[in-house]
């Protein structure tokens, strides 16, 4: 056994249509990644290293210094800027002992490209959050 | 495979393939083994049989550990990975070899070391080599430019502080200072003010501890200590070449030889 757990990833939105082959070629390019209490995971306004699936525990994700939401299980962060390259839109740190599966810029760019489910899922949630900052 | 055979910088990283070449040239080098970036990748990403093989090679190490990030584009002429790339010290042995390749892998591929690597234009994917040795138990250690890396002058300057040299490294004390010319002779003794000093813990890790007062300033060196060290210099510049940065460790009255590389930079 190596890599993401594939029942954890069939909970990412991400994922969610892909078949249990797909998932498992998925799973096989992350790798797991234990943070402790308080650490930072990513930190806004650096570059951009992976991408990150919450396999247990919770993480905080602050802009700008202000709190905007709390993560869990199989919620996902820090795709947005492993697509352009640019520097990350905010802070992530681990609310608890936090357990994440991360797959690195080098493994996701592939994946997308060669994946046209995991890319179209991947614009879905990215209109989302333009929708949602325009409706701001 | 072990350290002493590890020649190919492009499969072990530089900071292997310069303790091999020093272990094959009878420099005084803590033993140990050099591991590859794929067979760390896989152990970071979980691959049991990966696991299994890597411990099988580190386990005659015995314990404790020094674990090293030996990456393959590492410290190279133009970038010093130094501070991005984890060193865990004190690792108990082989059963916590494969958390502490995790660890290092993911210093290697962690948002900081990422954008190091984008300013300095080196924005490839990392190799991300791995040396494991014995960890030595140092009453001092330090670093040492076998040329004198502020003026350029011709001259041994070595800085020194008592336990792990990492109070010296990660600038945790102000280090005793010493200038030495090519002959041996000391041209200055400097003490500074080492109120630290960084021990290995019994149940693996380090911890930083407060120094007796009467130690603080007192030079943690002797002239023999000097001289011998002069003479690593003499021959790491025969193995290596000019202008070296040494790392160094005492421990029982042996010294050791931790790590030798260019110097990046020298002025004026």
């Amino acid at each position: 056994m190596s890599g993401a757990s594939v029942a954890v990833l069939q909970r990412v939105p991400l994922f969610a249509d892909l078949d249990e082959s797909e998932l498992e070629r998925v799973a096989s390019v992350f790798k797991p990644r234990r943070f402790a209490e308080g650490e930072t995971v990513i930190q806004q306004g650096s570059g951009a290293a992976a991408f990150f699936v919450i396999d247990s525990g919770e993480a905080t994700v602050f802009v700008d210094g202000h709190e905007q939401r709390v993560l869990k299980s199989g919620d996902y962060f820090g795709e947005m800027a492993l697509i352009d390259a640019g520097t990350r839109t905010a802070t992530v740190t681990a609310a608890s002992e936090l357990v994440c599966s991360g797959v690195t810029f080098w493994d996701f760019r592939p994946l997308i490209e060669e994946n046209g489910v995991i890319g179209w899922k991947l614009l879905e949630s990215l209109i989302n959050i333009y929708r949602s900052e325009r409706g701001k | 495979m072990t350290l002493v055979d590890a020649q190919d910088t492009s499969v072990f990283g530089s900071k292997a393939v310069g303790l091999g070449q020093a272990m094959r040239d009878e420099l005084p080098v803590p033993p140990g083994v050099a591991l590859a970036g794929p067979i760390v990748e896989a152990v970071a990403g979980g691959d049991e049989r990966a696991i299994e093989q890597v411990v099988e090679w580190v386990r005659p190490l015995g314990g404790p550990l020094a674990v090293r990030s030996s990456a393959v584009d590492e410290d190279g002429a133009a970038a010093s990975f130094a501070g991005q790339h984890m060193t865990l010290l004190n690792v108990p042995g082989s059963d916590e070899i494969a958390s502490a390749l995790s660890d290092i892998w993911w210093s290697a591929n962690s948002d900081s070391a990422i954008t190091y690597r984008q300013r300095v234009g080196l924005f490839t994917r990392p190799s991300v080599g791995v040396v494991v040795q014995v960890l030595v138990d140092p009453e001092t250690a330090g670093v040492m430019f076998t040329q004198n890396p502020v003026t350029g002058a011709d001259e041994r300057v070595i800085e020194a502080s008592w336990g792990l040299g990492e109070a010296v490294v990660a600038g945790r004390v102000i280090p005793d200072h010493f200038r030495v010319d090519r002959a041996g002779e000391v041209l200055e003794r400097a003490p500074g003010r080492k109120s630290i000093a960084f021990r290995s813990l019994p149940d693996g890790g380090t911890v930083e501890q407060e120094i007796e007062t009467e130690l603080v300033e007192r030079l943690c060196l002797e002239d023999d200590d000097l001289a011998e060290l002069s003479r690593l210099a003499d021959r790491c510049e025969q193995v290596y070449g000019p202008a070296r940065d040494i790392e160094w460790a005492i421990a029982d009255g042996t010294l050791y030889l931790l790590q030798c590389r260019a110097v990046t930079t020298l002025g004026p």
